[in-house]
């Protein structure tokens, strides 16, 4: 175990798998000389030279569509996004083409492409840049949707998706790039999808959650404990495959859920979740299944107001509360 | 009591208007008459009585507009009076619940001109969010609002959810309100109980035989033996009995048994059916005008049945005294034949023997006896909740040439009054 940052893991996992394979390539903008906005890709253009470390022009459905075609003949194609936001641009090569070439083949061809990128709200890059895409694409069949919460599962979720056979969407959430934790050093070490983890430990309530949103909501489970309220955190990892089985085996012993997710509360995955786990242990319950969302508005650029629109602690805190009849 | 309303006569109607009342207030009027002549968008027409009775609570004068769906006027029954005071709403003029409409108003309205006004006068129903806390608990026979753990909790421990109270939001009953709930101490079951008939002059007589009651004996007869016996078994609960029997014995000097409260149970049970109280003879049954309980003891020699006279007459401790004392003279074989002959009917109690049920010979002349069991504390789901309770189990023999089923059945349900409310055993 060595302690890594997130961003260090993603590139780890990146170059470990281009050592193991030299199919896999990474393509996107600014990622070569540049070495990424986010450096995520340092030192690789250097390392693995211009044919498999490619800087490409500011075309993203150009970018996507290249990836789908290279997968289509046996490559494993890495696209970074720079933000996920621009991905939109490249929305029909992902949605029409990556999610369906195995299908649309009666099952001949697969499409073995990452797309990866930073998403969400927190370091004040405003109404455009600052989104969440999980729900977007997790609504998709033929699709992988993957939100890592940790260094060690950023780095082994990531090799699953460079070795899997389908077409992947790897949101990282800008604001854990710097986040630090322990990485196994194994270069065999992978993280399977559609395993949720108990990332915390409690009997009264069961949070539900991924991404940033997971950090968030076990700080607030540690100040929950002060107060005596000792809540089960879980970390979903991946909502495509969504494995909600360890939250329904919680919530049978809390009887009580809390599901955070960062963006707006219409249609998000928060409301997917809060469904299936209704319908799964209905009995169980004794509270409706509260969210924490982020305000039903356009991501402000101004920091007060970022503050205000994305969830904090406090209502996560608050809907623990709720849930638990607690507020009085 | 029918209300007369403003019928809806297309999709498009909202508000009718009343042209004339062919009735006035205090009419009365006929199924199937005009009351009165409405206008609407479309058409004009007649609105009948629905029922017969007496017009009352016009709200509406001819040429006013009503909603749709709203109260013109109420059709009393015989016998029933207008709505006083607090239902009064009907009765007066219209008031802003069932305001005349102004058209020009409600046009307004929807050209959202008036938007405020809108949300003023109809608030717009979250129906999701307001629908629990709006509507507060239903208590009265309405479905309680509950969580779904809350009602699984109240199902596997026998709690019905009309006993708690809700402390969730909007009155919604939640797990909590499950696990804290206490039930409520048991009071007695209330059964009605028969009232004692009043203490008239028992006697004794004949009822000559009928043609039918021959051809049943001699046909049972035939059938079964000399007497053709018929079992009748009842559950009880003697939880209070058991009680009260304690408090009793902790007064000085007494020492009563349980089965001294069933003779008195028993023989006022006979009073209220003396048609059990009796004996077959050929050309008539005899109901005795005395009532004379006899208590099967058993001796080294056997069984004998002393009698308790006149039992429906004597308190649970004088039977209990005239028991003992006989039982001391069956052991020391000091009975005279006056202390065994004559009993009109027969308790035979093996309880103590821990024999739960069993099924007793009658004791001729007698035409019934109880064999009563052992009381043993049973789970008994009382208002769907699962408690202690102390049970025994009574067989009644008849003999069916006297006693038919039913009239078995109601002897053993009016000793259930007794056994089940002992109070009134000491009454």
């Amino acid at each position: 175990m060595t302690e890594k940052s997130y961003r260090d893991a993603i590139r780890d996992a990146m170059m470990e798998e281009m050592d193991r394979d030299p199919n896999v390539l990474i393509m996107g903008e600014d990622i070569g000389v540049y070495e990424g906005t986010f450096r995520i890709t340092a030192g690789m253009l250097k390392k693995y030279g211009p044919k498999r470390v490619i800087d490409t022009p500011i075309a993203e459905a150009g970018m996507v569509g290249t990836a789908v075609g290279m997968a289509m003949l046996g490559l494993r194609p890495i696209v970074e996004m720079m933000t996920m936001n621009f991905a939109i641009v490249a929305a029909d090569q992902i949605l029409n083409h990556a999610a369906k070439v195995r299908y649309f083949s009666g099952g001949q061809v697969d499409v073995p492409v990452v797309i990866r990128g930073p998403q969400g709200a927190g370091v004040q890059l405003s109404a455009q840049h600052s989104q969440t895409f999980e729900s977007f694409y997790a609504h998709f069949p033929g699709l992988k949707v993957v939100a890592p919460a940790t260094p060690a599962d950023a780095k082994g979720l990531l090799k699953t998706a460079i070795r899997g056979r389908d077409p992947v969407i790897f949101l990282e959430s800008a604001a854990l790039y710097g986040m630090k934790g322990e990485v196994p050093d194994d270069a065999g070490f992978t993280v399977p999808f559609g395993v949720s983890r108990v990332a915390r430990q409690g009997s009264d309530v069961t949070i539900v959650s991924y991404s940033r949103m997971l950090q968030m909501s076990l700080i607030a489970a540690e100040k929950l404990s002060e107060e005596g309220i000792e809540c089960e955190v879980i970390d979903l990892r991946t909502l495509r495959p969504l494995d909600l089985n360890p939250a329904c085996k919680s919530v049978s012993k809390t009887h009580r859920c809390v599901v955070v997710q960062e963006q707006w509360k219409p249609f998000g995955a928060a409301a997917e979740i809060a469904a299936s786990i209704t319908e799964t242990v209905f009995d169980e319950l004794d509270a409706p299944v509260a969210r924490v969302t982020g305000e039903d508005v356009p991501m402000p650029y101004a920091r007060n107001l970022e503050v205000l629109a994305t969830p904090h602690e406090k209502h996560v805190i608050a809907a623990v509360k709720k849930v638990m009849y607690a507020n009085g | 009591m029918a209300d007369v309303i403003m019928p809806k006569m297309g999709d498009a109607m909202t508000e009718g208007k009343v042209v004339r009342w062919y009735k006035k207030s205090g009419d009365a009027v006929k199924k199937g008459e005009p009351l009165l002549e409405i206008e609407t968008d479309k058409v004009n027409l007649d609105l009948e009585a629905e029922q017969d009775g007496t017009l009352g609570n016009m709200a509406v004068e001819a040429g006013q507009m009503m909603e749709v769906g709203g109260v013109l006027a109420t059709i009393l029954g015989a016998g029933e009076k207008q709505a006083p005071a607090a239902s009064s709403a009907k009765a007066e003029p219209p008031g802003p619940a069932r305001r005349a409409i102004d058209k020009k108003d409600s046009i307004k309205k929807t050209t959202g001109e008036y938007a405020e006004a809108i949300d003023m006068k109809a608030p717009r129903i979250d129906r999701t969010a307001s629908a629990a806390t709006a509507a507060g608990p239903q208590e009265d026979g309405g479905r309680r609002r509950s969580s779904p753990l809350a009602r699984k909790m109240a199902r596997e421990m026998g709690v019905s959810l009309e006993q708690l109270k809700g402390s969730g939001p909007g009155g919604r009953i939640v797990a909590n309100d499950v696990k804290n709930f206490k039930p409520a101490p048991l009071a007695p079951q209330k059964t009605k109980a028969p009232s004692l008939p009043p203490i008239q002059k028992l006697e004794t007589k004949d009822i000559p035989l009928t043609a039918m009651r021959r051809t049943i004996a001699k046909r049972l007869a035939e059938s079964t033996g000399p007497i053709p016996h018929f079992y009748l078994t009842a559950d009880y609960d003697v939880t209070n009995l058991l009680s009260l029997r304690e408090q009793l014995n902790e007064i000085e000097g007494i020492r009563t048994s349980v089965n001294d409260f069933i003779v008195r149970a028993a023989a006022l049970a006979l009073r209220h059916h003396p048609n059990v109280n009796a004996s077959w003879g050929d050309e008539a049954i005899t109901q005795h005008g005395e009532i004379h309980i006899g208590i099967a003891v058993s001796t080294p020699e056997g069984l004998i049945t002393p009698v308790v006279r006149n039992a429906d007459q004597k308190s649970v401790v004088e039977i209990s005294s005239d028991i003992r004392s006989l039982a001391d003279k069956a052991k020391n074989r000091k009975l005279t034949p006056n202390d065994y002959q004559g009993s009109t009917f027969t308790i035979s109690n093996l309880g103590a023997w821990g024999i739960e049920q069993f099924t007793a010979i009658i004791n001729p002349p007698n035409v019934a006896i109880l064999a009563i069991g052992a009381a043993t504390a049973q789970p008994v789901v009382i208002d769907h909740q699962v408690v202690v309770r102390d049970r025994m189990k009574i067989t009644m023999s008849c003999d069916h040439r006297v006693v038919d089923g039913a009239l078995g059945a109601e002897y053993l349900r009016t000793l259930r009054s007794y056994l089940e409310q002992p109070v009134r055993l000491v009454l």
